[in-house]
């Protein structure tokens, strides 16, 4: 009965009361308008995804071409899944990979970070007059929320933005994990008792205001504020405070940020959060590349590897889809400096848990990885498998501020049916 | 599921009313009006040019939306892929008219581009079917185009001063509004104008003292108060973040925050708007010698999207749409558009990789070229002439306030400061020419060299000819959208609506409400020789800025319809930048409320602490931890600070300091190398750290300043983001100003309002509190909404001040708790 929309839609005074007087007006019963997305086949309930910004090279990772000149330092290692190898600096995570599917054809359009991480991250080119939400906003505003949490956490950097779905569908922000977020509690100095009261003499006084003054600005203003105060009581809030791990867990996550992030978004996955992604940066070697793949090696293994395993202990790997991507790969040949270059023709992607069928690679690419050779995957493509996974109706239309319908997915977007139950 | 419905309250469902007529209902004055014409409408004359106008353009052969054809009897009746259209007889079956009762906000609402139809249309049209819908035979429609705007005479006689001119519009206005029902609400009293005001014009709200001293004024003290904001310190900076958000600055392009000074100081100086505009789009150059030139850099000088933005930023027409293929909504074919993009041509950005400078000059060759690039082979496009798509109106009979523009632009001074900005690109290069006993500025002197690479130096002496043209011809006073669509937009701003929206689209396909009105307001501007001032106080002066709002028994059509039409007042909120200003106000913060040591506070630490061990670090050991996000306050409190940029200094001509640093290496590319080399570092050998927890002492007496200088858009996540700010990335963005739960935290819970809430022995409140505790409220009401509490408010404030521990915490609870209401964020 209390069940509310994924982020708390506060324009609906307003908007989506004239949705459902339209709907009535067309003979559409309420119920039917009110009920959420209907489960089309999807079986996963959240996403964790790990954005890896600057372009992550899918040679050195995913994509290994052994024997061949673009090959790099690193050898393949093999897996958990008969014939599918994956780069030497993933050797824990190569234990998983039965959970996994590899996408090794997309074909991204854009080699510009900027418009290539809209469109990762979107679904979307970059057009004028419409800003298109991210993966998390939409999942958010698809999917009702399931706790006392916010929906969408971004953790140690910023996610793309809600876009036309509005302020209440962006991410909440969490500096780096483990780190005190001060505006969840009273200021220093004002204990519990006092706060209370504080908070008691706010609601007399917009008590007297919302009489005067009937806007629906103003009532969603409250609602947000009741969802605030909300938030700050909740016992779920623990699950910020990841120093509560027993330290050998926090241990074999890495103990870098990066596994604090993978351990943080294990726990509020656990609490009810639908999105949570994850944020690293550092993928944009233009020199140096085998070294710093090296140390993202490093930090990425153990964390991967122990979420996929810890959630598989506990039974929620099912329902999370965990997401490795990055907006796009790097240049075959590797430059002058031992670097190499901006890509976007030929990359790979990591999902795995929710909805995915694992051991799946979907397509190839050529004996470089210049280029797809089976199967090319459109990044769109990606974001209607995302959407299918979860039970989102991908062909379902929202509408912006002024009124223009837009498509949640590409209209020629197709989810990747191989990989998905 | 169904409580989802009432858990907040609404009113009970009322039996769907379609809105216009839900509007002559509660007006009750036109009851004869809902009832169906007698006589059956007949098709030629009286439905035909309806569906002609408004529902073919996108039901025929050629685009067939919904999957519905409405151009010939036989399609119609096959109706969409839903529904049947039209159910001969049954109005309330037929899809047509379910649709066009919707409002334009439903979904699902038809004609869903273009102009809604009028409530006699859609009588009309219902009464037809109701007929029986007798469509004669063999009769096919073609698309036409909408008819034009209704408008009224604009008064005959120029107005003689600024308050006659606010008179006259809300005279054009009550005209306009004759047959819209609208209900209009009693303007607002005195204490409200002033906040009203002072918020918009200058960014914050007033303080004790403004209110006592509005209060000496006499019976004219509403235009007083709009002279005295007009010409206040703080009013440049207030409508700098206007025009940011209108211009998209960036301060981390080249040229962005010289941008931002430059259009400080032309809001500071009163720069004529068309004198600015010409400015930005014809600037070539280097940001610090000519700052203007920041609007051609923050489009990376490229012609398309220097086209697109040009066209809808400062006349309001989306012309971009047809950067890809014929405007889809719009009569704007992708010539048009390429003709315009040729203005900019031959413009290219130069950047010198080394001392990181950027710069725009001009070159021999025209780059844009026809046809696009994917509809034809490389040979066969050809250099595209450059052509002004619009057009600009000729007149038998210069009209007065065109002569009156002339008049006053002939008597005014021509020391342009155009002038100096073209000026500078010479200075530019002369600088270069060794003189003997001057040293060459390397940096110069490196763009000497860049530009005889490019071949391009005898250019460098000239400015842009192609986008002086284009300057003139966006700019003259004889071009209908130029004024037009700023005046739009600083409606908009006052008022909370825009007679076009979204603001920055004209169409004929997109409706315009009170055209006279705007007309007359474009005409008065222009006659002010494009005074911004002179416009903002002609709008603070009228009735139309002084409306309040409708309280909250009024059903949402009614509201949202009287809203739309100017007579009563829509809810709006601070901005960002303004609601922070707002609560620095408010709680005396922009100076130290204590004394020094007064807050002495001891944190704790963790630090790294060199052992002075040095250790070989294996590239297989431990990974690195590196610091992604930029430091943080220890307190996290970084989302509320406010670093100001130092305008002037930003436009200080050849300074040595080159702010604008050129990003060669993009921030990834940055973020990869540093991450790179401190693993590297590691790797060979290591100096052994351990943690240690450190207290240390800092006397926690903040002071904070203005929001308005900060470099923009704010990082994410920051305050002023959270409350909106836009990114200024996108054409077409408009400030979110939706609710969410981050605000609230920040606000509840944020460093600044507990700050501005705590009763400072510095803040003479504090010494009133002991001595009048009445008064102390009274100011604490005063300072923060602008007004004295009513007596339920004073009688609960002193049961606050009484049940507290001290005065000065049961004064901070009632202060914080003002702030946090919804009456300090949303305008009177």
């Amino acid at each position: 009965m209390s069940q509310k929309i994924g982020c708390n839609d506060y324009q609906f005074t307003r908007r989506r009361m004239l949705k459902m007087f339209s709907a009535s007006i067309l003979g559409m019963p309420i119920s039917q308008l009110l009920a959420q997305a209907p489960k089309d086949g999807g079986s996963a309930e959240h996403v964790i995804l790990f954005w890896n910004s600057g372009g992550m090279s899918h040679l050195d990772t995913w994509d290994p071409k052994p024997g061949r000149k673009v090959q790099g330092e690193f050898a393949p290692i093999k897996t958990s899944v008969p014939d599918m190898e994956i780069s030497e600096i993933f050797p824990q995570l190569a234990k998983q990979m039965h959970h996994a599917a590899l996408i090794r054809s997309i074909q991204g359009t854009n080699g510009d970070h900027g418009r290539a991480q809209y469109e990762l991250q979107t679904g979307f080119n970059l057009t004028p007059n419409v800003v298109h939400p991210g993966i998390g906003s939409l999942v958010v505003h698809e999917r009702d929320s399931l706790g006392d949490l916010p929906a969408f956490i971004s953790i140690s950097g910023q996610p793309a933005r809600a876009g036309y779905l509005g302020q209440q569908c962006e991410a909440y922000y969490v500096g780096r994990p483990g780190e005190k977020d001060p505006y969840l509690a009273f200021p220093e100095g004002i204990h519990h008792a006092r706060g209370k009261k504080r908070l008691e003499i706010l609601a007399r006084m917009n008590a007297r205001t919302s009489d005067r003054v009937g806007a629906d600005e103003m009532k969603a203003a409250e609602i947000a504020l009741k969802d605030a105060v909300n938030l700050m009581d909740s016992p779920a809030l623990k699950a910020f405070e990841i120093d509560q791990e027993n330290p050998s867990t926090i241990a074999r996550y890495g103990d870098t940020e990066f596994g604090r992030g993978a351990l943080l978004a294990r726990r509020l996955v656990e609490k009810g959060v639908r999105f949570v992604q994850v944020n690293r940066g550092g993928f944009d070697n233009h020199g140096n590349i085998f070294e710093a793949m090296r140390d993202h090696g490093n930090a990425m293994d153990p964390a991967l590897a122990s979420l996929l395993s810890d959630l598989k202990a506990n039974g929620k790997l099912s329902k999370t889809l965990v997401i490795v991507l990055s907006e796009f790969g790097r240049t075959p040949r590797i430059n002058d400096g031992g670097g190499r270059d901006h890509w976007a023709r030929c990359f790979s992607c990591m999902m795995a848990g929710g909805g995915i069928k694992g051991g799946t690679v979907v397509g190839s690419s050529d004996k470089d990885g210049m280029d797809p050779a089976e199967r090319p995957v459109k990044v769109y493509d990606l974001h209607a498998s995302i959407c299918q996974a979860l039970g989102i109706d991908i062909n379902k239309e929202l509408f912006t501020h002024d009124g223009r319908p837009m498509r949640i997915v590409r209209k020629d977007a197709s989810p990747i049916r191989e990989m998905l139950i | 599921m169904v409580s989802f419905l009432f858990d907040f309250h609404f009113p009970p469902f009322r039996r769907p009313v379609p809105s216009k007529l839900a509007i002559f209902l509660i007006s009750g004055s036109l009851a004869s009006a809902a009832t169906p014409p007698a006589a059956i409408p007949d098709f030629r004359n009286d439905i035909q040019p309806v569906l002609e106008r408004k529902c073919v353009r996108c039901h025929q052969e050629s685009k067939t939306k919904g999957g519905l054809r409405m151009d010939s009897f036989e399609e119609i009746m096959e109706g969409g892929s839903d529904a049947e259209a039209i159910v001969p007889g049954k109005p309330d079956e037929s899809e047509l008219i379910l649709r066009a009762r919707l409002r334009p906000i439903d979904e699902g609402f038809m004609p869903d581009e273009g102009q809604a139809l009028t409530s006699e249309e859609l009588e009309t049209l219902t009464a037809w079917i109701e007929a029986g819908a007798d469509w004669p035979e063999g009769v096919t429609l073609t698309e036409k185009k909408p008819e034009p705007v209704k408008r009224v005479a604009l008064p005959a006689n120029p107005p003689a001063t600024i308050a006659e001119t606010a008179t006259m519009v809300d005279d054009i206005l009550r005209r306009e509004n004759l047959d819209h029902k609208t209900i209009t609400t009693p303007t607002i009293d005195d204490d409200a104008f002033l906040r009203r005001a002072t918020i918009d014009l200058i960014g914050r709200i007033p303080t004790r003292k403004e209110i006592d001293i509005f209060h000496s004024w006499g019976s004219d003290r509403r235009e007083k108060l709009i002279d005295h904001l007009l010409d206040h310190d703080r009013f440049a900076d207030r409508w700098t973040v206007f025009m940011a958000d209108m211009l998209r600055i960036r301060s981390d392009v080249p040229g962005g925050n010289a941008l931002l000074a430059y259009v400080n100081a032309s809001i500071e100086q009163s720069k004529p708007y068309d004198e600015f505009v010409r400015a930005l789009i014809s600037a070539s150059g280097k940001p610090n010698s000519n700052p203007a030139v920041g609007y051609i850099l923050g489009d990376d000088a490229m012609p398309m999207e220097l086209a697109a933005a040009t066209s809808q930023v400062f006349l309001g027409v989306r012309i971009g749409c047809a950067m890809c293929h014929d405007h889809p909504f719009d009569d704007w074919e992708q010539k048009d558009f390429y003709e315009l993009a040729a203005f900019f041509g031959k413009t290219q950005k130069v950047q010198s990789r080394q001392r990181g400078m950027v710069y725009t000059t001009e070159g021999h060759e025209m780059s844009v070229l026809w046809p696009p690039e994917d509809k034809a082979e490389a040979e066969e496009r050809m250099p595209v002439l450059p052509l002004f798509p619009f057009t600009l109106t000729k007149y038998d009979h210069q009209p007065a306030y065109l002569k009156r523009f002339e008049a006053k632009r002939s008597t005014r001074e021509q020391a342009a400061s155009a002038n100096q900005d073209s000026a500078s690109i010479d200075a530019l290069l002369d600088a270069v020419e060794p003189t003997p006993g001057r040293k060459i500025d390397p940096v110069l002197a490196e763009a000497r060299k860049e530009s005889e690479k490019l071949g391009v130096l005898d250019d460098l002496y000239r400015a842009s000819e192609l986008r002086n043209q284009l300057a003139e011809l966006i700019t003259n006073p004889r071009n209908g959208f130029f004024a037009r669509a700023f005046v739009n937009r600083v409606w908009a701003e006052l008022i909370g609506h825009g007679f076009v929206e979204p603001l920055d689209n004209f169409s004929d396909y997109n409706e315009l409400r009170h055209a006279s009105t705007l007309d007359f307001l474009a005409q008065e501007f222009i006659a002010n020789a494009y005074d911004l001032r002179s416009l903002i106080k002609t709008i603070t002066l009228s009735d139309a800025y002084r409306r309040s709002p409708l309280p909250a028994d009024v059903a949402i059509n009614q509201r949202e319809y009287s809203e739309l039409n100017f007579t009563a007042a829509p809810a709006r909120r601070m901005l960002g930048e303004v609601l922070y200003d707002s609560i620095v106000t408010a709680g005396h913060l922009n100076d130290f409320k204590w004394p020094k040591g007064a807050n002495l506070r001891t944190f704790e630490k963790q630090v790294r602490v060199p052992t002075g061990k040095m250790v070989d670090a294996p590239a297989s050991t431990k990974p690195t931890m590196m610091p992604v996000a930029t430091a943080m306050r220890s307190d996290g409190y970084d989302l509320e600070s406010s670093l100001t940029l130092d305008f002037n200094s930003l436009l200080k001509k050849q300074s040595q300091q080159e702010i604008e640093s050129m990003r060669a290496k993009s921030d990834e590319q940055i973020q990869a190398e540093k991450m790179a080399s401190a693993a590297a570092e590691k790797r060979k050998t290591t100096m052994v750290y351990k943690t240690e927890t450190v207290t240390e002492t800092v006397d926690d007496n903040p002071r904070f300043t203005s929001a308005m200088r900060m470099a923009t858009p704010a990082p994410p996540a920051h305050f002023l983001r959270v409350f909106g700010q836009p990114t200024r990335t996108g054409l077409g963005e408009f400030r979110d100003d939706s609710a969410s739960l981050r605000q609230q935290l920040m606000m509840l819970n944020g460093r600044i309002t507990h700050e501005a809430s705590r009763v400072g022995p510095k803040e003479p409140l504090h010494q009133l509190l002991k001595q009048d505790s009445g008064r102390a409220i009274d100011w604490a009401y005063q300072e923060i909404l602008t007004r004295l509490p009513d007596d339920e408010e004073k009688s609960d404030a002193r049961k606050i001040l009484s049940t507290s521990p001290t005065p000065e915490d049961g004064m901070a609870d009632l202060r914080w708790a003002l702030l946090n209401s919804h009456e300090f964020r949303f305008l009177p």
